[in-house]
């Protein structure tokens, strides 16, 4: 197969010498969904702007179907889609409007322009909206808009910029199908985003960027199985029970309770040991009031490689400073 | 790849790589004139204000014309002022203009006009087109308005034309003036902060009242103000009729300033691309 | 425990005026427009002062009252930008939510407006000295700051009126252009005889005219009894009416 996007030591420093992306090799197969992920400030967005031709690199090499981000940028552009975060569309455009405008400027044959609109509106299902102007448009249906202005030209490789931030879950899956159904058609997309769960649903691999350098690479399923195996932990009806249950079960490795009446048990195999356990707990006479099996999550992978969580919070939570005394 | 992209095919040959450019300008200008007509608050200063001050002039100086040694022979001072009132709506429309595409850029609609393969030049040509139109079509509404309130110009209709003229390529110079200043700082706020200095040179020139009445310092500064030869130059077809050498001269110092500011926006187009 | 009105609004005057040392951006503009106004008024229109009606006056020492009078009007203007602000951001609830009294609200950007004003007509006297034409005598010194103060006073009630009505910063245009054309429609330029048309007919009416002129005469003649009372009329009743319209729009606060 060959490679959609392909960057090799693809390096970015700004005036005053601050090395944004330092020597990054990333390779998208085509047909691929590749969820690029990282902190605010981590090189990602100036990563999509070289690879999407707004930004000159300044070290290193990169081609995005096939085509040199430098010496053929105009190739780039007309077989990329872009669909930033926050792009701005006119309020006081319809949405036909800037369909028109932005296949015009695509290069559409003025016969094509019209029904071209009118099929991606249907696609998007703005068909009823689309003459309306754009300030009365509701966030869900802007993000739809701006899909459809990415597509006008049918691209090879779509970049989508955190496509769903600040939407309602209900609007959020609406777009996810959307992406789904796109890459069905062989589209390669490009999705930069905060929610790891998006990655998570929609990517065939993960890379995470941290300091200018990709840290992380692989299927969302490498990714967390490398992380660390799903965790099982029990809430015993009897408090007293912990001690017999940890020994019941000492065939697991098992963690200090955190609460009493409380153990956690890591499972190697995965959920299906979690009625192996339940059956020896039962066995032994120990009573089960609860029970939560937490899978490792890409926010585990994120935070072991990074040191930093993703959505929002600071820096991890914080260490008490001094021992009480005993 | 199995979706086969849609090729611009129908450009064919030398004609059709002539049209595109010229139909991603059209289209980019219709855009900037729609963003101009549809908000308000982006066409009314642009009339509002020069309107009014071309009242209140009028309205103070009007025993000016034959009464003070040195003023122009002019019919009525209202047919003085309507060259400063269309000047100063250009430089309205030029804030307008500069912070609308200050603002593609601030919310990213510059990056995806970049990101596609509209080439460079039609994105700077389809605002400044805009402003050119917007230019245009204000200027003739001063003029008409001036009209009903009794003012003529002595040029007649070949005088109006040579107004537009130059109303259109002082258009050019002020929407590049403006495009430069937003590729520099990105801001609109910036635009909207600058462009007061150049609305400051407006006074400092002969755009409402004539050079021949000022003197000392003052004086100097207009004489050496550009504007005061632009404001003359579109003055000379409504006051005097086909004076050519000043109507030339003002054509060319509009030429000047609009090569001037096209070029310097090229440059900072190229930087910002550059610089990120 | 009940806050004193005056102590409060002294307080809030002192905020406004840290505002000026600390945000200089907000400030000088306030101050360099009157000086625009000044040097730019008087030198492009210099000749109409040949005119007979002018009697050989100094138009640079005509064109000061404009500008005296006009930087108290940017001094109102920007306490209602303030005010808009304050709204917006927050710092008017919290005051509403204190024990301090609501009148405070608009009394310390009173003090703070002429404040202002009394320093921008000293830079704008300076600076016609420095152009030639001499200070004024103690009385008609005091006419031409009284007249500059009184407008801030009037111009800051409307602004904050506007600000109180619309809780916006969108509103600012608002507030800027009704005390432009409020200016600018009475004599800014020529004396009333020399005007034409319908301009004569909103000067005669506005008054802005009758401050600009008690101004004037203090600048140019020096003020009688004739030429005082008509500007305190009118300040008189711009503070009152505008002040009625500020303490309306004080009436807004907590019901919205």
């Amino acid at each position: 197969m060959s490679a959609a996007v392909q960057a090799t030591r693809l390096e970015r420093r700004f005036k005053g010498g601050i090395l944004a992306v330092a020597g990054v090799d990333l390779e998208v197969a085509d047909g691929e969904v590749y969820g690029f992920l990282g902190p605010n400030g981590a090189g990602k967005s100036t990563t999509v702007r070289m690879l999407t031709t707004l930004l000159r690199p300044t070290g290193g090499s990169a081609a995005v179907a096939g085509h040199d981000v430098v010496s053929a940028a105009s190739a780039v552009r007309r077989s990329i889609g872009v669909a930033l975060q926050d792009a701005s569309i006119d309020p006081y455009m319809t949405g036909r409007e800037l369909l028109h405008l932005q296949a015009t400027l695509h290069g559409i044959s003025r016969r094509d322009v019209k029904p071209r609109a009118t099929a991606l509106l249907e696609q998007v299902g703005l068909s009823d909206a689309g003459d309306r102007r754009v300030g009365t448009y509701s966030g869900g249906m802007r993000r739809r808009l701006d899909l459809a202005l990415a597509l006008v030209h049918r691209p090879t490789v779509l970049f989508l910029d955190e496509p769903t931030t600040g939407l309602d879950p209900t609007s959020r899956l609406a777009l996810w199908d959307e992406v789904r159904r796109l890459n069905g058609e062989g589209t390669t997309v490009f999705l930069t985003t905060q929610y790891l769960e998006e990655a998570d649903q929609l990517a065939d691999r993960v890379g995470i960027i941290d300091d200018g350098r990709i840290v992380a690479e692989g299927t969302p399923g490498a990714l967390k199985a490398e992380v660390g195996d799903p965790t099982l932990s029990v809430t015993l009806t009897e408090p007293a029970d912990a001690d017999a249950a940890l020994v019941a079960l000492s065939a697991y490795e098992s963690s200090v309770p955190t609460k009493a009446g409380c153990i956690a048990l890591r499972l190697p195999r995965g959920s299906e040991e979690v009625a192996a356990v339940i059956r020896i707990l039962d066995g032994a006479d120990i009573g089960v009031s609860g029970l939560d099996l937490s899978m490792p999550s890409l926010d585990d992978v994120f935070v072991e490689k990074t040191g930093r969580r993703l959505e929002g919070e600071g820096e991890g939570e914080e260490a008490p400073l001094v021992a009480e005394p005993s | 790849m199995t979706t086969e992209t849609l090729a611009p095919d129908d450009r064919a040959g030398w004609l059709g790589s002539l049209c595109q450019p010229a139909r991603e300008t059209l289209a980019l200008s219709r855009r900037a004139v729609l963003g101009t007509i549809r908000l308000p608050q982006a066409w009314v200063p642009s009339i509002f204000f020069p309107l009014v001050l071309m009242a209140i002039f009028s309205g103070s100086f009007g025993q000016a014309p034959g009464n003070i040694p040195g003023f122009p022979e002019v019919a009525s001072f209202l047919d003085f002022a309507v060259a400063g009132a269309v000047i100063q709506g250009i430089l309205i429309g030029g804030t307008t203009a500069g912070s609308a595409f200050a603002i593609d850029i601030e919310r990213g609609f510059f990056d995806r006009l970049v990101a596609s393969p509209a080439r460079r030049g039609s994105i700077v040509a389809g605002r400044v087109m805009g402003s050119v139109a917007l230019g245009v079509v204000g200027a003739l509404l001063f003029i008409g308005i001036a009209a009903i309130f009794g003012a003529r110009v002595a040029g007649g209709f070949a005088g109006i034309l040579l107004v537009l003229l130059m109303a259109g390529i002082l258009a050019a110079a002020v929407g590049g003036l403006g495009i430069y200043l937003a590729l520099r700082s990105g801001s609109s706020e910036a635009v909207q902060g600058t462009f007061p200095l150049f609305f400051a040179l407006l006074f400092f020139s002969s755009a409402f009242f004539p050079r021949e009445t000022m003197d000392g310092w003052f004086r100097v500064v207009a004489d050496l103000n550009p504007i005061s030869y632009l404001a003359e130059g579109m003055r000379a077809p409504i006051v005097d009729g086909l004076d050519w050498p000043t109507i030339l001269i003002g054509i060319a110092i509009a030429i000047g300033l609009a090569v001037i500011s096209l070029a310097a926006a090229a440059v900072a187009f190229r930087r910002r691309l550059g610089a990120g | 425990m009940s806050a004193r009105p005056l102590s409060v609004s002294a307080g809030l005057a002192w905020r406004s005026l840290l505002l000026v040392r600390r945000m200089p951006s907000v400030f000088l503009p306030s101050l360099v427009m009157p000086l625009f106004i000044l040097v730019a008024t008087a030198g492009a229109f210099r000749g109409i002062a040949l005119l007979p009606i002018f009697d050989g006056a100094s138009y640079l020492a005509f064109t000061i009252p404009l500008a005296t009078v006009m930087g108290g009007g940017f001094a109102g203007i920007n306490a209602g930008m303030t005010l808009a602000r304050d709204i917006e951001g927050g710092f008017v609830d919290r005051l509403v939510a204190s024990p301090a009294p609501r009148i405070a609200l608009l009394g310390g950007p009173f003090l703070a407006a002429c404040a202002r004003s009394l320093f921008t007509t000293t830079v704008i006297l300076v600076a016609g000295l420095i152009g030639g034409v001499a200070l004024p005598g103690p009385v008609d010194a005091a006419v031409i700051y009284l007249m500059a103060a009184a407008f801030s006073v009037a111009t800051a009630a409307w602004a904050m009126g506007v600000a109180l009505q619309t809780r916006s910063v969108q509103s600012i245009p608002l507030m800027q252009v009704v005390v432009f054309l409020s200016v600018f429609l009475s004599v800014a330029y020529v004396p009333r005889e020399a005007q034409q048309g319908w301009l004569r007919a909103a000067a005669d009416i506005n008054p802005v005219t009758r401050l600009l002129e008690t101004s004037r005469t203090a600048e140019l003649t020096g003020t009688t009894w004739a030429s005082l009372w008509p500007g305190l009329a009118a300040a008189a009743i711009l503070v009152v009416v505008l002040g009625a319209f500020a303490l309306l729009g004080l009436r807004t606060l907590g019901r919205r």
